[in-house]
């Protein structure tokens, strides 16, 4: 009965935003807008915790809403919506994580006039404060963890942000990566390997 | 299964995403192996350091993605957004809802001003201000506003009209939460339509939240219409989150409720008191939970309870 329950408000909302997609393919912009505000937070999220940059952040969220609203009419509910988004976003996301490793890049660090500055520490709720070495030792383990976050290719980045931090299912990533489930447990594994060689000390 | 198979699928066992056959064949070979029970500890412990590498999304970030989309949509500048729609936002939404019932009220008492222009021109507010006490010349005290709405409008087809007003008068009464009848005044305000008022009044039960009385109005308001009063209920429940009965209404709303931030909130109450009777629950909404941050607040409660994700 509890799951009933549960299915019927999945159903729900799935319904729910069947209508909404169906307003904005013929032309509701306050149903696109609304659209737009169901899933954008989990999609800047994403891009925050891929890229590491408000600004890059920013342009992931501009260029994907913007690929949305052109390509809306051609959603024809074979999938889910949020799939299909998330193809997209990750498809955005994966370009720019490549770049970046051709680049060379370090975007989440800054220089300035006091030194090396991590742009997301600004972001941080730094609770401690009050204990200058766990402070520290949070410091040094933000750093270790962003680190390993970068030893990984994209792809395994990618996968690992979507089973960590976004709670996906990985039959559901395999589906947004245009991948199996099981390359998508591949990818898993070696992002958690990798992980652990570089964190083992800190965890 | 070997030890090199077992380490092969920890991440995938954490995650829950391993085959129910695959979890029961790992659970028996870890209970044999120290060597893999603690490789699955330290699977935790690494994720859990994760955890804390979480990038938290700025709010006036979003608000500026939203208005650079909607800009670059419209062709226009960015306009200034609303905030997304976080608790405040719902019960500010539910203060809204009760405007709009008045912009509704508007209308009948405007369309009556234009009736009755020739006759009450001089007098007629409209809107619904104590006019009735300046129209009948009433006997009413001054300090109590007498409120007029306007039933229905009748032309005499001869140049009259005949005009039926009902009249409420407002009373202001004044005291302290712990007067018996302060309390069951807004006791019957969490029952007005107006669903303002019932925020009002759920947020002022809230300090009395040890009378029986007070639990049995909040257990209502927990499933009432408008998710600002079901929020300021729940939050009002929290003191009671032990309490059998509070807690199967808990569990009713957050297998029922449509809304994400409740959701949230009732899983915080729920996990705060260990319930062994949850854990089935969870773990059969962690399977169909659509939204992700309730899946992995789910998800997060079913490892600290050392329950596994899956349900078989």
């Amino acid at each position: 009965m509890a799951q009933d329950a549960a299915g019927t408000v999945g159903a729900r909302v799935s319904l729910q935003v069947d209508t909404l997609i169906r307003a904005a393919q013929s032309g509701d912009q306050d149903a696109f807008e609304q659209l737009v505000r169901t899933y954008d937070q989990s999609v800047l999220r994403l891009a925050m915790n891929l890229l590491r940059s408000p600004e890059d952040a920013r342009d992931v969220y501009q260029e994907a809403f913007l690929r949305v609203y052109r390509n809306l009419h051609a959603f024809r509910f074979d999938c889910s919506f949020h799939t299909w988004l998330y193809r997209i976003v990750t498809n955005i996301c994966l370009d720019q994580l490549r770049k970046r490793k051709v680049r060379k890049e370090e975007s989440a660090t800054i220089e300035t006039a006091e030194g090396p500055l991590d742009r997301m520490e600004s972001f941080q709720e730094e609770s401690a404060h009050a204990d200058p070495e766990r402070s520290m030792w949070n410091r040094q383990l933000r750093s270790k963890i962003d680190g390993a976050l970068e030893d990984l290719t994209p792809r395994e980045r990618m996968v690992f942000e979507l089973r960590h931090y976004q709670g996906l299912r990985l039959r559901n990533i395999g589906e947004m990566l245009g991948t199996t489930e099981e390359a998508a447990k591949n990818c898993l594994f070696r992002a958690t390997q990798k992980m652990r060689a570089v964190l083992g000390d800190f965890t | 299964m070997t030890c090199d198979s077992v380490s092969k699928l920890i991440p995938l066992y954490y995650y829950g995403e391993l085959t129910p056959d695959e979890e029961e064949r790992l659970d028996a070979h870890t209970h044999e192996c120290a060597a893999c029970a603690g490789a699955i500890e330290r699977q935790r412990a690494l994720a859990a350091a994760l955890d804390k590498r979480d990038v938290p999304v700025p709010p006036l970030l979003l608000e500026d993605c939203r208005a650079d989309l909607m800009a670059a949509i419209l062709g226009g500048a960015p306009r200034v957004e609303r905030a997304a729609k976080g608790p405040w936002r719902l019960f500010l939404d539910a203060l809204a809802a009760s405007f709009s019932g008045l912009g509704r009220l508007r209308q009948p008492i405007g369309a009556l001003a234009l009736v009755a222009i020739g006759f009450f021109a001089a007098r007629l507010s409209i809107t619904p201000l104590p006019s009735a006490t300046s129209l009948l010349g009433s006997l009413n005290s001054p300090t109590d506003d007498v409120y007029s709405t306007v039933r229905s409008v009748q032309p005499d087809g001869a140049g009259g009209v005949a005009i039926a007003l009902d009249e409420t008068r407002r009373k202001v009464v004044k005291g302290r939460m712990d007067d018996s009848n302060i309390q069951r005044l807004v006791l019957a305000g969490a029952h007005e339509d107006n669903p303002a008022v019932r925020v009002e009044s759920v947020d002022l039960l809230k300090s009395q939240a040890g009378s029986a009385e007070v639990r049995d109005v909040l257990l209502a308001l927990a499933q009432d219409s408008n998710p600002g009063v079901r929020l300021k209920a729940i939050e009002g429940l929290r003191p009671m989150a032990a309490d059998q009965e509070v807690r199967k209404t808990l569990r009713h709303v957050l297998l029922a409720d449509d809304n994400v931030a409740i959701r949230m909130q009732v899983i915080d109450l729920l996990v705060a008191h260990r319930d062994d009777n949850m854990v089935g629950v969870m773990q059969g909404l962690v399977q169909r939970e659509n939204n992700n941050s309730v899946r992995l607040k789910l998800e997060k409660a079913l490892r600290d309870m050392n329950a596994s994700i899956g349900t078989f």
